[in-house]
């Protein structure tokens, strides 16, 4: 009774209400715009929950990451250009109905799928959450030594593209996160006598280089391209409609749920696989990809399903699953906590006011998705030239806050020609940053461990949870290699039989 | 079309590959035999090898000399199918410059001009290099740096220096 009059004083905070309204109106926003992603957005919201408390704080971030999420779809069903990658399946059924004037039920479709499937994303957080931390109290170094090998390798293995590429930017990200004093003896590592690199890189200049520098260098670097104008037309969404494809969106939502509790995976794959599903079970089958909206509800239904399941790593094991759920770690760190099973114990009240903002979040995105259907393109018909230059100010005035410090600005624009260089060379951004984080987490459980066992290594293999993470961090390197070599022999194949892929 | 690209006779593959993939046998080279003896330091006595500053940081360095290896082969056997992101046609340089011109502003005299007139400056540029040609749209290089700055300090409470007086 207690804790519950403690989480309620938490939660209904106005300050919480107003930081999930402004997140999902700016995570809509901004994730309608094709250029603009919801992670450069939750990157640039970092800096402005500094004086902020930290339910509200987090609760920015994660309405900002939910509003993103949806808004990405709006721009694939109305010019055919995703908001953010995992909208991209949401295109294949949504411009066509498009195309027929039928923009609104798509829209509509997509908003009622993405509201349910973060619904039960959010419910299965919530349970799967406190179990998982339950398990976790029995965890020590060596267990989460090998907890913390299995996500870098996954997230490896499944990112997407080269995974040389991937091995190499996460290698980076370790690295740099190496830089400052040593943990243990004090020395200084790599910091060239400078005191700003000291106390380590600054989590925020790197992330804000990294997601946000790098689109402005490019658009200035490329031709000017015509801005494409929006609008939303047609008639809504019929119940019957939403009825007819609700197994469909419940069933994406769940492969969503699952998808994204596993570290690496991200709502891209949950999208397609949720798609190609309802695709199979279908009786309309033969529509899909001409303007079915079932489609769009099967692959907004798995997209959304990620949101809240990629918490559960995060809350539960300090683990984050992709880069936003890093962002947010990131964010707990600014406000002197730390997700894992220890804040279960010691915070319950906070992890629950949480939960309540984020149940609430779902709700929010309806209202806000609904009036984004509708005043959307005055949000669309704003050119990138106009939006650049206001992002490049949030960069630079977000950076110099952390430390009020032009050293944090050279540090994001160095960053941020990082970024621009690994958009070139196709080195993927995201296993860098997992990388950034975990890199110090893998050195500080492997010195403890090391400590605890008096320096023999048997304590890496002291019991079943040391096997089982061995094991899937075995399996997950092995997958790894299957994908390798399935590639070579996918392009080997396309290279003897050009065309054939087509 | 930007960036090296493979010829048809070359038997590189993919150029960006063998670039970034020499680049980065490089950056290991000097990570293990200059950055990491001469810029980590390690105390006298040790017990076990693993607990040292210098452990992690060696590791990542051979295994990034492993893996440039690696790209620099890959780039040689195979070409990236999936680079469309890579390739776009490059704008006017002058559009290019000026926004760089802009980073410099920024960089260089937002302690000394603040925020707002900083703000102002970048964004007049970057206007000019898109270029912009709605004239009523230069007034939000004024009015943009004012209110975000404001945001900051006022309503999030965030230190910025925006004005040099």
């Amino acid at each position: 009774m207690e804790n519950l009059t403690e989480v309620l004083q938490l939660f209904l905070a106005a300050e919480n209400f107003l930081a999930i309204a402004v997140g999902v109106i700016v995570g809509v926003t901004v994730g309608s715009i094709p250029g603009l992603t919801a992670t450069m957005a939750v990157a640039l919201a970092l800096p402005f929950t500094f004086s902020m408390e930290p339910v509200a704080a987090i609760l920015l971030l994660v309405g900002i990451y939910k509003g993103g999420m949806y808004g990405g779809s709006i721009t694939a069903i109305l010019i055919r250009t995703p908001g953010s990658p995992a909208s991209a399946c949401t295109l294949l059924d949504g411009y066509p109905l498009a195309q027929q004037g039928e923009a609104k039920k798509a829209l509509k479709m997509a908003l009622y799928s993405s509201v349910i499937a973060d619904f039960i994303s959010n419910i299965a957080l919530i349970f799967f959450a406190a179990y998982l931390a339950k398990i976790a109290l029995n965890f020590g170094a060596p267990e989460f030594f090998w907890l913390i090998c299995f996500s870098l390798t996954i997230i490896i293995s499944l990112a997407s593209g080269s995974m040389i590429k991937g091995l190499i930017a996460a290698l980076l990200g370790i690295l740099f996160s190496l830089v400052g004093l040593d943990s243990v003896f004090g020395s200084q590592r790599l910091t060239f006598g400078n005191y700003n690199l000291m106390d380590s890189i600054s989590f925020i200049p790197l992330l804000i280089g990294l997601f946000a520098i790098p689109e402005i260098i490019e658009f200035y670097r490329k031709k000017v391209v015509p801005h494409l104008r929006a609008k939303a037309s047609g008639a809504g969404v019929s119940l019957g409609e939403l009825k007819r494809s609700l197994k469909s969106i419940v069933r994406g939502s769940l492969i969503g749920v699952c998808i994204g509790a596993i570290p690496g995976t991200g709502a891209t794959a949950a999208a397609f696989i949720s798609y190609s599903d309802a695709k199979r079970r279908s009786p309309n089958r033969e529509r899909f990809g001409k303007g079915e909206v079932e489609g769009v509800a099967a692959s907004e239904a798995g997209n959304n399903g990620v949101a809240g399941a990629t918490m559960i790593p995060l809350l539960s094991l300090g683990i984050p699953g992709d880069v936003i759920t890093a962002i947010i770690l990131g964010a707990f760190m600014v406000h002197g906590l730390t997700p894992g099973p220890l804040l279960f114990q010691e915070n319950l009240p906070l992890i629950y006011a949480l939960f309540l903002g984020i149940m609430l979040s779902s709700l929010i995105l309806l209202v806000v998705g609904n009036a984004a259907i509708r005043y959307f393109s005055l949000i669309a018909d704003i050119p990138k030239s106009i939006l650049f230059p206001i992002v490049l100010m949030f960069c630079v005035y977000g950076a110099y806050a952390v430390n009020n410090d032009t050293f944090d600005v050279w540090l994001m624009l160095g960053f941020g020609l990082l970024g621009y260089v690994f958009n070139r060379t196709g080195i993927p951004a995201a296993p860098f940053l997992i990388g950034f984080i975990l890199g110090p987490m893998f050195e500080d459980n492997l010195r403890r461990s090391l400590l605890i066992g008096s320096n023999d290594l048997s304590i890496f293999v002291r019991g079943p949870i040391t096997w089982f993470f061995i094991a899937l961090t075995v399996g997950s390197i092995l997958l790894a290699l299957y994908r390798f070599v399935s590639s070579r022999h996918k392009a080997k194949r396309e290279v003897s039989e050009p065309g054939s892929g087509v | 079309m930007t960036g090296p690209q493979s010829s048809g006779g070359s038997p590189i593959k993919d150029a960006w590959d063998v670039i970034a993939g020499a680049m980065l046998l490089a950056f290991s080279l000097v990570l293990l035999f200059y950055l990491i003896p001469e810029h980590i330091g390690v105390p006298p006595v040790m017990q076990n090898p693993m607990m040292s500053p210098r452990w992690l940081p060696t590791i990542v360095g051979w295994l990034l000399l492993a893996f440039s290896l690696l790209l620099i082969a890959q780039g040689f056997l195979t070409a990236d199918s999936d680079d469309s992101g890579r390739r776009f046609e490059r704008g006017p340089w002058l559009r290019f410059a000026l926004m760089g011109l802009a980073l410099v502003v920024y960089v260089g005299l937002f302690e000394l001009l603040g925020a707002i007139l900083s703000g102002i400056l970048a964004t007049l540029l970057l206007f000019i290099a898109h270029p912009v040609r709605t004239w009523w749209v230069y007034s939000l290089a004024i009015a943009f740096p004012l209110g975000v700055s404001l945001l900051f300090t006022e309503v999030m409470n965030v230190p910025l220096p925006t004005l040099p007086f």
